[in-house]
């Protein structure tokens, strides 16, 4: 029963699959942005690399079980370790510059991650993405994952009636959303913690902490490690929800809508980044609904002059963002 | 480039006595054409108050940035508690017990004022990551202590209200007081003020320089300070160091200095009218490029 008006239907508010796919979507965006909370938003560093970090993660994951042959559960806390060296090994160089130059190199960082991987063929299936080299050595990455679905799908859905093509996703969407929550918490307290402390004074004034005998250098180093460590795991469930990879999720694009999130849940708040990435993935997928005589590129960028827009909106009335503290807005002074 | 700071100097006797906790030895930097500091030498005793004075742009407050780490020197030798401490990092330098304040004043707005006291502390296990999670106890345990001596120090400077407050809330005055009470918080043996008489009310200034005075007797920490309030000076130093045109030209007690025709020359352009300014008074206008141990200090007079 199609509800067509003004060229807006609506039967997408009632499609469970559509709303466990964006929930899934935005709580792989959350982790990812978890990180970049903690870099922006906490210690005054723009990481503008963060997909590169993502594509770290996934990568490696995937190369660690598909290729080598490793189990899927010690794969990940293997390629969280890749993901923490890589995350210190640009830091050691790139912390050391003044913020924008900083960013410039973590975007060039990034897409020399993407451009290797799109070129590295034999080693992460270029172009064609994760696919072809699971094809090639006939295992699967997420093979173990499937598994613990039919599992959760089996045990704990299906006897409260979730179950079916529709709620497919149900047990990532749970998985994801968990560990989103978790590390929200952890995260949370560690800057609450004396280490946190630390890390704030940093963000505002480097030259303050060096004086009372902080090493600011080395904070910046950590928290940009711990950033690539959310990145990496993002870039896991990444995986997971697709079923494979290519260079293209991993565009600087990506790093981008990070910071919307950012910028809508607001700085210096970690509750904040669920909720931006909660808002961002209903509205910019919600926007779907829009029925226009638009061919699907434009439909497309016309979703991305929608956020643009209420980014704009945002920054004008609340530029703290929607659960921003005002008085810890330091960027930019 | 550094061959006197490599040599090991044996701790020599300051004047007047005491022990020389600092010793700076023919010190030089240049920001590009700029001699902003020019050969300065100069020691402090261990448990005295010392001021340094001299006309704007004589190297004061470059000279700061050389001994706290922020600025590394073309040349010359700095021993601290007998040890060099040249071209080392400022967060070392403050380690080894010696902190400072800074002329425009560094309290950290976006925290509030006791997170800014806490900071400060030193040896607290949470500050690392391993430390954190691996001695709890010890963490919770130091931070009490923490708070206890914050609240202590921010009562001493009228400051306790104003405890949970971002400091960026906090008038000019009040963030100069939060500024000396957050390096006192850092348990040192050697302070170093720029300036911190300047924007304060006389009853607080002179509650300042009463705990200056009260630390310096009963726990023998070391005082330098960078003052023109020349009453200030005179009354409450031990001993007066002067600097013009990047050099320490006379050093004595504060009424050998206040009589010395070269430092009346210093501040009045060599005996000049009072009307006009000396021919060394330069503007120094250092190279931010050059932060030397990666630090960057907005220097608006040296």
């Amino acid at each position: 029963m199609d509800a067509v008006l003004l060229g807006v239907s609506f039967d997408f508010l009632t499609a469970w699959g559509f709303w466990i796919g964006v929930g899934v979507l935005a709580g792989i965006y959350g982790i990812f942005t978890l990180g970049l909370q903690l870099n922006v938003g906490f210690t005054g560093i723009l990481n503008f690399g963060q997909a590169g970090f993502m594509a770290i993660g996934a990568y490696s994951a995937v190369i660690l079980v598909v290729d080598v042959g490793i189990p899927f559960f010690l794969a990940l806390p293997l390629s969280m370790l890749i993901t923490v060296i890589v995350g210190l090994l640009i830091g050691l160089p790139a912390v050391r510059l003044r913020a924008d130059y900083l960013a410039i190199a973590t975007i060039a960082f990034s897409e020399v991650i993407r451009i290797t991987v799109q070129n590295a063929r034999g080693l992460t299936g270029g172009n064609q993405g994760t696919i072809s080299l699971e094809l090639d050595n006939g295992r699967f990455f997420n093979e173990t994952w499937q598994d613990i679905s039919r599992w959760m799908t089996d045990n704990l859905f299906d006897p409260i009636g979730l179950s079916g093509n529709e709620f497919l996703n149900l047990p990532l969407l749970v998985v994801v959303w968990g560990v989103l929550i978790i590390l929200t918490f952890a995260l949370a307290r560690l800057v609450r913690s004396p280490w946190g402390r630390v890390l704030r004074a940093v963000r505002e004034d480097e030259d303050a902490a060096r004086a009372l005998g902080k090493n600011a250098f080395f904070y910046k180093l950590q928290s940009l490690s711990i950033a690539a460590l959310l990145g990496g795991i993002a870039g896991w469930f990444l995986v997971l929800a697709q079923g494979s990879v290519s260079q293209e999720a991993f565009e600087p694009i990506w790093t981008f809508i990070g910071y919307a999130i950012l910028v809508l849940g607001g700085l210096a708040s970690f509750p904040g980044v669920l909720f931006g990435s909660f808002i961002f993935w209903a509205i910019y997928e919600g926007l779907r609904a829009m029925e226009l005589p638009l061919s699907s590129d434009k439909d497309a960028a016309l979703r991305f002059v929608f956020v643009g827009l209420i980014l704009i909106l945002l920054m004008a009335f609340r530029p703290q963002g929607a659960m921003g503290k005002k008085e810890e807005m330091v960027l930019g002074e | 480039m550094n061959e006197a700071a490599s040599a090991p100097a044996p701790r020599t006797p300051a004047p007047g006595g005491g022990e020389a906790i600092l010793e700076i030895d023919n010190v030089f930097k240049h920001f590009g054409g700029i001699r902003a500091v020019n050969g300065a030498s100069f020691s402090v005793p261990k448990g005295s108050i010392t001021a340094l004075i001299g006309p704007n742009g004589a190297g004061k407050t470059t000279l700061f940035n050389i001994v706290t780490g922020f600025y590394r020197p073309d040349s010359g030798a700095i021993l601290y508690e007998g040890e060099s401490i040249f071209g080392k990092h400022p967060y070392a330098i403050a380690r080894r017990g010696m902190v400072r304040t800074f002329q425009i004043t560094k309290a950290l707005s976006a925290m509030p004022v006791i997170d800014n006291m806490m900071l400060a502390a030193p040896h607290q296990p949470g500050e690392s990551l391993v430390g954190l999670l691996a001695k709890r106890r010890a963490n919770s345990r130091r931070e009490e202590e923490v708070a206890e001596r914050a609240q202590e120090l921010l009562d001493t400077f009228n400051l306790t209200k104003k405890q949970d407050d971002y400091a960026g809330t906090l008038s000019g005055g009040q963030r100069k007081l939060l500024e000396l009470a957050r390096a006192l918080m850092a348990e040192p043996r050697t302070v170093l003020l720029d300036e911190p008489m300047a924007g304060i009310n006389p009853t607080l200034g002179r509650r300042l320089l009463d705990h200056m005075h009260d630390l310096r007797d009963n726990k023998d920490v070391t005082f330098v300070f960078i003052e023109h309030d020349m009453e200030v000076v005179m009354n409450h130093s031990d001993e007066v160091v002067v600097m013009a045109q990047g050099e320490t030209i006379v050093k004595g007690l504060p009424e050998d200095v206040r009589a010395d025709q070269r430092v009346i020359d210093a501040y009045l352009g060599g005996g000049g009218s009072r009307d006009e300014p000396g021919p060394e008074a330069r503007v120094e206008r250092p190279d931010r490029s050059d932060r030397g141990g990666g630090g960057g200090v907005t220097e608006e007079e040296a």
